[in-house]
């Protein structure tokens, strides 16, 4: 882990991502930064591994970060997070509990975060905190629960088309095989939806 | 109020509230009753209410064509409700459907949002109740992948053996993402072990 890079940089993507949740104040926010730090990662570079308590709710400035579980030999890949997204393990973050899932690296990544440390001390001393972090696990919740629900709703084919209609750049950022297993959709099967792709493309 | 205790109880869990709190808070709670196989929230309604359990079993579920997924068995004690509906205020793509005769204590949107504006202490039960709404979730999803389908019949049947007794069949077979034949199948595998065992 290389920290060279200055937070003062990300001043404004941090805030625009924030009022995404709440309205705050540019006293609050300025309140809230010392929270925040910056992590970077070379590409594929594990940084939970399974086992391991989760200190860091990270949000992707730039990069792509893989959340995963290694089951019974196969690794089952839970969410991809690209510029934007907040990733972690929820249940250890918040249970301090050896975390089940892994999270790695696929391309060279840039993280804002902000550590359970961090967070509670922000809760107590920033009025505004408290609001903004339940909206912000609110967001979290309902992001969840839409992506379980198109897993279990949605037939291979319309999870395919879903994801791909809406994130098209994945096909060139991740390898074929963990998009198939992000959206539980058999590698062979994968391959033989692409054909729905092509016409779009032309 | 005596029929409050368990609630009063569940929300200690997540923040200290003292008697004159607890008074503060009765007036914006409703209890209602509800006869079994009601449903409280059909597809593409808006979800307005977050409910406790008192007394009584409720199911959520969605369908798929034909088929009803069930997502949540919740008995006494446990929070239910179209979350995300309620939440975010989009229509609801679930039903929420009483399976026993069911008391709830039931905040609505409108008490909810007046609990916020009056004290920083009701965000914060709001906040850590939906972090704990988070966890269940991931735990939920984690545990469909990491056991196999008799792992996980189990684990259910070791955390809630009561509700074997409850819950039809066919609805805890859902719940678990198991078939029916297989459900009964493991039934009655583990009901002929357990006879060995005791006797």
């Amino acid at each position: 882990m290389i920290q060279t890079i200055d937070i003062g940089a990300y001043c404004d993507f941090l805030f625009q991502f924030i009022q995404k949740f709440g309205k705050i104040n540019r006293e609050e926010f300025d309140a809230l930064m010392p929270y925040f730090k910056m992590r970077y990662f070379e590409k594929r570079t594990i940084i939970l591994q399974k086992g391991e308590v989760d200190d860091y709710l990270n949000v992707v400035v730039q990069g792509l970060v893989r959340k995963f579980i290694r089951v019974r030999g196969n690794e089952i890949t839970l969410q991809l997070a690209t510029e934007g997204h907040m990733v972690q393990s929820e249940v250890s973050f918040h249970t301090r509990m050896p975390s089940d899932v892994i999270l790695e690296t696929l391309e060279p990544t840039t993280l804002i975060c902000m550590d359970y440390q961090g967070v509670q001390e922000a809760l107590e001393k920033i009025p505004s905190a408290e609001e903004l972090g339940r909206l912000i696990i609110t967001y979290m919740f309902i992001r969840k629960d839409s992506r379980y629900y198109s897993q279990l709703k949605n037939t291979t084919r319309e999870r395919f088309l879903e994801y791909m209609n809406v994130h098209p750049h994945m096909l060139q950022r991740v390898p074929q095989k963990i998009l198939a297993s992000y959206l539980n959709i058999k590698p062979e099967t994968f391959s033989r939806l692409k054909h729905l792709l092509r016409p779009a493309k032309i | 109020m005596e029929m409050l205790d368990e609630f009063k109880k569940y929300l200690a869990k997540y923040v200290e509230i003292s008697p004159v709190e607890f008074t503060m808070l009765e007036p914006f709670l409703q209890i209602r009753n509800f006869d079994k196989k009601v449903k409280l929230v059909d597809i593409a309604e808006e979800e307005n209410y977050l409910n406790f359990i008192e007394k009584g079993l409720v199911r959520k579920f969605f369908y798929k064509g034909r088929d009803e997924i069930i997502t949540q068995i919740a008995k006494e004690g446990d929070l239910i409700s179209s979350s995300v509906s309620f939440l975010s205020g989009v229509p609801s793509s679930y039903v929420v459907e009483t399976i026993e005769p069911t008391t709830f204590i039931s905040l609505s949107k409108q008490s909810i949002e007046k609990l916020y504006a009056i004290h920083s202490k009701w965000q914060r039960a709001g906040r850590l109740i939906i972090t704990d709404l988070l966890v269940q979730k991931e735990y939920w999803e984690l545990d469909r992948m990491k056991f196999t389908t008799k792992e996980r019949f189990v684990r259910f049947l070791t955390s809630n053996g009561d509700l074997f007794q409850r819950v039809p069949q066919k609805y805890l077979a859902s719940y678990l993402n198991i078939q029916p034949e297989t459900f009964s199948r493991l039934k009655h595998f583990l009901r002929k072990r357990f006879a060995e065992n005791n006797l």
